[in-house]
């Protein structure tokens, strides 16, 4: 873990209710794996929030990093409306990132809204690594969807939405088809409800392809001093940031 | 010269109980320090405090657990632990590699079993103290219970100090009407010093939902919000104890430190500032060190009591 003050490169909008923020900060950018997250402070004071927020790595480049976030509260509200040349404090690289495979590889990424966020770090390393790649994304509507203009031109890239603005309609789980078969090795990142469905789809196929999940929960201090963010595994409790965010699917689904 | 930064908070113990400062973690918010130490190291510390144990493990209560607030936070975790056993097998051969001194925070259930933890851990490598948590709000048996009566607050203690050669810390509870009732019960029960205080009880809504955010409805509050409470705490219940008392509540500066410590407090305990600032209580080490050489004041005990009713007259 590194702690500094990063400067604001770019705060732009991604999708309806999104930004892509870029930062400039040498020691949270190094030594990056994907799937990892990042401490970011949303006010003046640290008073309101006083905590960071956690964010994953949407992009690492260099000395500077990139989040994908959505626009929902207190912090990110203040975070929204920073601009190039801000300062705010950071902490990271935390927690255990994604394992991708030695060997070349039919990579499935799954993300569901705003979880689609590390997924497009991962997929940057993975066909650096020599793997195919598809990643699907699910989102509520074609105005939450991440541009495909955001992915590196060899991954191919799905979409679903769930009112069908985008096709095919549905959740992104239902939508695995042939991809299921192709892909030697399942990474997702998003809300409980799609891994918990998620689960149920691969389960029908004898778990071949260990999945690993990317969690969240709401981690006021991000490197396991605080108990917050307890996920209930089925092999006991386990914290979020510490312990995780990866997790194997079928150990808490 | 810089400043001599040590105290001593079990004057009244046959072996004391030195700190080379009056900085230390709040119990809760360092999980067992292992992950401190391997990041920042912990030596810069007066001391370390645990993770509140308890005689069996416990995976502590559901989601959510934390809810912050202005200032603040209200938790909500339930003493989530490994239980006192692994803390004897894996905790403690790491602390005693240590040069800095390891307060075990104890959660009975029941006075017998504050007890029977306190003799446990007694003459284990690596532990320097207990600390007595008599009064987290997040469980449903013990903690709180014991600590809102003076009376099985004094009993707990006893069983305690009866079964160990460990110094005993009391952590009180802001959440009664007399503090210093309890203050003076514990005293006379054997502790060697107070710490005050832990959370302070509240809650937050959840308007979309029509529902308290915290399962159990109530959690503890902590961070800048309680610091005038727990500041007008120690300055009632220095003024009454002998024993030492640690100021607790709120701390996240060396100026908060320099607060507490004029107060009364002969220490610090620096809780959830760490959850913001993973830094915080080697910061706030640093930050009372510089105040004091600003201030010319040569001991940080000169300064300990300095705003006590009884120094304010003389």
């Amino acid at each position: 873990m590194n702690i500094e003050t990063a400067t604001l490169l770019s705060n732009e909008p991604a999708y309806e209710g999104a930004r892509i923020a870029w930062l400039h900060a040498p020691g949270v950018s190094a030594n990056v794996q994907p799937g990892q997250f990042v401490m970011v402070h949303c006010s003046h004071d640290g008073l309101d929030p006083m905590f960071a927020r956690a964010f994953s790595y949407y992009r690492v480049d260099g000395d500077r990093f990139a989040i994908l976030y959505n626009v929902v509260g207190k912090g990110t509200g203040w975070l929204a409306e920073r601009g190039r040349g801000d300062q705010v404090r950071v902490y990271g690289p935390l927690g255990n990132g994604l394992r991708l495979p030695d060997q070349a590889g039919n990579l499935l990424l799954i993300g569901g809204g705003v979880g689609i966020a590390p997924l497009v770090d991962t997929a940057e390393r993975a066909i650096a690594a020599g793997h195919q790649v598809v990643a699907m994304m699910g989102a509520r509507t074609a105005a939450h969807l991440l541009p495909a203009s955001a992915w590196p031109k060899e991954v191919e890239y799905v979409v679903v939405t769930e009112d069908g603005s985008a096709r095919p309609k549905g959740f992104v789980t239902e939508h695995l088809g042939q991809y299921q078969e192709w892909a030697s090795r399942v990474y997702a990142c998003g809300p409980s409800a799609m891994f918990e469905s998620l689960a149920n789809v691969l389960r029908q196929n004898g778990r071949r392809q260990r999945p690993e999940i990317l969690m969240e929960e709401n981690m006021p201090c991000g490197w396991g001093m605080c108990y917050g963010c307890a996920i209930f595994t089925k092999h006991g409790v386990r914290l979020c940031c510490k312990d995780g965010p990866r997790f194997n699917l079928f150990d808490v689904f | 010269m810089p400043p001599r930064l040590e105290v001593d908070l079990a004057p009244s113990h046959k072996r004391g109980l030195a700190l080379r400062n009056p900085v230390m973690p709040a119990s809760g918010t360092f999980s067992w320090g292992l992950e401190f130490a391997k990041q920042f190291g912990v030596e810069g510390l007066g001391a370390v405090v645990s993770k509140g144990v308890t005689w069996e493990p416990r995976a502590g209560n559901r989601q959510p657990r934390v809810a912050e607030t202005p200032a603040g936070m209200l938790n909500s975790i339930g003493l989530q632990n490994i239980g006192i056993n692994a803390v004897i097998d894996e905790m403690a051969p790491a602390w005693a590699k240590w040069d800095v001194p390891v307060i075990v925070n104890i959660a009975g259930d029941t006075v017998d079993e504050f007890g029977r933890m306190a003799a446990l851990l007694d003459g284990v490598p690596g532990i320097a103290a207990l600390e007595l948590n008599i009064s987290c709000p997040n469980v449903d048996q013990g903690g709180i219970e014991i600590g809102q009566s003076a009376e099985a607050s004094a009993r707990a203690t006893r069983a305690a100090v009866r079964n160990t050669d460990l110094p005993v810390i009391v952590k009180l509870t802001p959440n009664v009407t007399d503090p210093v009732g309890l203050a003076l019960a514990v005293e006379e029960a054997g502790a060697n010093a107070i710490c005050a205080i832990n959370t302070v009880l509240g809650m937050a809504i959840d308007t979309k939902r029509r529902r308290p955010v915290l399962p159990r409805a109530r959690g503890g509050l902590s961070g800048p919000a309680i610091k005038p409470i727990a500041l007008r705490i120690v300055y009632d219940v220095a003024n009454a104890v002998r024993i030492p008392v640690i100021g607790c509540g709120g701390i996240s500066t060396g100026l908060d430190a320099v607060e507490f410590l004029m107060a009364g407090a002969s220490a610090v305990q620096v809780g959830t500032a760490t959850f913001a600032n993973p830094r915080a209580p080697l910061d706030v080490v640093d930050e009372l060190t510089a105040w004091l050489e600003r201030e010319g004041v040569a001991d940080v005990n000169e300064i300990i009591g300095c705003a006590r009713p009884a120094a304010v007259a003389g």
